[in-house]
């Protein structure tokens, strides 16, 4: 049978009237309808998600999918109606990813984030949280040894927005009274106000120094080594008034979560800038595709241990007046954190 | 994913009529089907990222009017406002996720717009690269917009240089997409992914005519190719588009010329006439096609004849 089939003309007519069967045309016709139902589901499911269709519909889903794919595949040895392809091409397009969309809901997707993805990812990346520990402690030593010979390295080091009045002028007695066994402010005052403004502030600090691993990580490593640098400035200032120990514990309350925060975050951006610097078996772009992920999922939970640090921060710094008691919460919850991070998700996925 | 590699005679009508506004790359489904996608151009994209904008601004004055009404009726509570602060904050944090996760890719602006977030190698798209692409949306966008708005001057109104440098290096990442083959933001780099754009087509009527007056020989129907086929395609398709009676009656009288047609076409039968081209060169380039003798334009050499005995 040929693609277009001339008839013969019937002997009176003339002019001759020839009949034209293009095999296009009648493949066409006959899938048609199958095209048409899948294009109403898809257009259903975009409209109101997978759970818009019956039981019936979500059956013949896959089935009408497939078929739309065969066809695209045959129209494009038999047809050259332009505008069928491009239908068809669209069809199977918006059918796959319906078919090959993303299968969990928000919920579930978050609890197995928390359950499984988070601690998983912080595990694979021990090598390169050790690193921006490290960097930190460096940025501490560096900022403690500074300050303790001269103290207007603390001048220098800290920004008078964090500083906050403290300085190489305040007396021992300042610091005490008006820091570290500060009266509480009330509720509105500590949660509202400044549990808020500390979190907006350490989450957008924490995000560019992840955000800057895309600069190769050197941002990230100086960014990081100046938070130590900053940290290692008001030791010292303390140190030398003889109150480590409180202000330690005035510090470690919210200050052992909130320093892990930072610290993920820049193993986050770590992640990153060794997945551009050293690509591997793969391309730069792949690999940065392959392992983005992980390091955004950190970058998540930092953010996530910045909300409750700055809970502690602005509720329960002020709140409990006792150095030890202090201590223990602030270790406490670092002892969760490692626990949480080292335990959960062990087990494969059921 | 991968760029469209071999033309095929549709993608390149398509040029021909869409110009380079569109950049196409191809997607291959699990089942070995390759279907071409279409990148989302810049502007749609920040089409799509200020409706959104808009969107969470209706969707935060929402949730302050009822608070600060409340303050208005109560006089007091600080605490109303920095819960209202933190509403907000988390509103315009999980705007973006919560939407590309239930829409599947697509915040209300990019649906309006009508662009998807898909992943680059045609895989399913999970929560995890939905979240990684919008994490350094506040690096990407908001702080550079914070700092164009303010035209980084202090509260005092100093110009801040500091914060002007930070700007000008944030908005190399801004305009990442600009300057990359895929239009990635940075986040589409960490997570994967890419924005194309996703219409919605919808499957016109065929234009064969079954029943036809006028014959055509095979060597007048090879005078043709897929491409003058396709574009001839177009053409008919809007008869009543401005100016389109004066290109048919053009084309038909160099179509006419072209293949040698004895008489003129009269200008009342030009669209019935060019129809029924378009019916019979359709069917002998398909049926050629078939045959395994393709012919992509008019300039396209035919096949020499394969000797059976080489």
């Amino acid at each position: 049978m040929s693609l277009a089939e001339t008839t013969a003309p019937p002997p009176a007519a003339s002019p001759p009237r020839p009949e034209i069967v293009l095999k296009s045309s009648q493949f066409r016709k006959g899938r048609e309808d199958g095209w048409r139902e899948l294009e109403t589901i898809v257009a259903r499911v975009e409209r109101r998600g997978i759970g818009a269709l019956t039981l019936d519909e979500l059956q013949r889903l896959p089935i009408l999918y497939r078929a739309a794919l065969s066809s695209l595949s045959v129209a494009r040895a038999i047809a050259l109606d332009r505008h069928l392809l491009l239908y068809l091409e669209n069809l199977a397009l918006r059918a796959f990813l319906v078919v090959y969309g993303p299968r969990l809901d928000p919920a579930n997707g978050l609890r197995e984030f928390f359950r499984r993805d988070l601690p998983q990812a912080v595990r694979a990346a021990r090598w390169h949280i050790l690193i921006a520990a490290l960097a930190l402690l460096a940025g501490i030593a560096a900022g403690f040894l500074l300050t303790v010979q001269d103290e207007s390295w603390f001048s220098t080091l800290v920004p008078s927005a964090l500083a906050g009045g403290r300085g190489p002028a305040s007396t021992r007695a300042d610091l005490l009274s008006k820091q570290i066994f500060a009266p509480w402010p009330g509720w509105v005052e500590a949660f509202g106000v400044f549990a808020n403004m500390l979190f907006s502030h350490n989450t957008l600090v924490g995000i560019m120094t992840f955000g800057l691993g895309l600069a190769v990580g050197v941002p990230t490593i100086m960014l990081t080594v100046y938070q130590g640098l900053v940290l290692g400035a008001f030791i010292a200032l303390h140190y030398n008034r003889d109150l480590t120990i409180d202000f330690l514990g005035w510090i470690s309350i919210h200050g052992v979560t909130e320093l892990g925060a930072l610290i993920l975050f820049a193993a986050g951006g770590l992640v990153i800038a060794e997945k551009i610097l050293f690509p591997g078996r793969y391309g730069r772009l792949d690999n940065l595709m392959l392992h983005g992920r992980l390091a955004a999922q950190m970058a998540v939970g930092a953010v996530l241990m910045l909300f409750v640090a700055a809970i502690l921060e602005g509720g329960f710094r002020q709140l409990v007046a006792s150095t030890p008691l202090r201590y223990l919460i602030g270790f406490g919850v670092g002892g969760l954190w490692l626990a949480y991070f080292s335990l959960s998700g062990r087990r494969a996925r059921s | 994913m991968t760029s469209v590699q071999e033309t095929s005679v549709h993608e390149r009508t398509s040029r021909f009529f869409e110009g380079i506004r569109t950049e196409r790359r191809q997607i291959v489904t699990p089942e070995g089907v390759p279907i071409p996608i279409e990148l989302a151009n810049p502007g749609e994209r920040i089409t799509a990222f200020v409706l959104d904008l808009f969107i969470w601004l209706l969707l935060t004055l929402a949730i302050y009017i009822p608070i600060f009404s409340l303050i208005q009726y109560t006089g007091t509570s600080l605490i109303a406002v920095s819960i209202g602060l933190f509403i907000g904050f988390l509103v315009r944090n999980l705007y973006f996720v919560y939407f590309e996760l239930a829409w599947r890719g697509a915040t209300p602006g990019k649906r309006i717009v009508g662009l998807r977030v898909i992943d680059r190698n045609g895989g399913p798209l999970y929560p995890s690269a939905v979240v990684a692409r919008n994490l350094t949306r506040e690096v990407e966008s908001f702080i550079p917009l914070g700092i164009l708005m303010t035209g980084g001057r202090t509260a005092q109104g100093m110009i801040d240089w500091e914060n002007l440098a930070i700007g000008a290096w944030l908005l190399f990442l801004t305009a990442l997409p600009l300057i990359n083959r895929n239009r990635m933001r940075g986040g589409d780099f960490i997570a994967g992914t890419m924005v194309i754009r996703l219409p919605k087509r919808a499957l016109p009527g065929d234009l064969v005519e079954r029943v036809t007056k006028y014959t055509f020989t095979e060597p007048q129907l090879r005078a043709y190719g897929a491409f003058e086929l396709q574009v001839l395609e177009e053409l008919l398709r809007h008869p009543d588009r401005e100016g389109a009676e004066r290109v048919l009656s053009e084309v038909c009288e160099k179509i006419c010329r072209r293949i040698g047609w004895p008489k003129p076409v009269p200008p009342a039968e030009t669209l019935a006439f060019l129809r029924e081209f378009y019916t019979a060169e359709r069917a002998f380039l398909e049926r050629e096609q078939l045959y395994g003798k393709a012919r992509a334009d008019k300039h396209a050499a035919p096949k020499p004849p394969v000797d059976p005995n080489p």
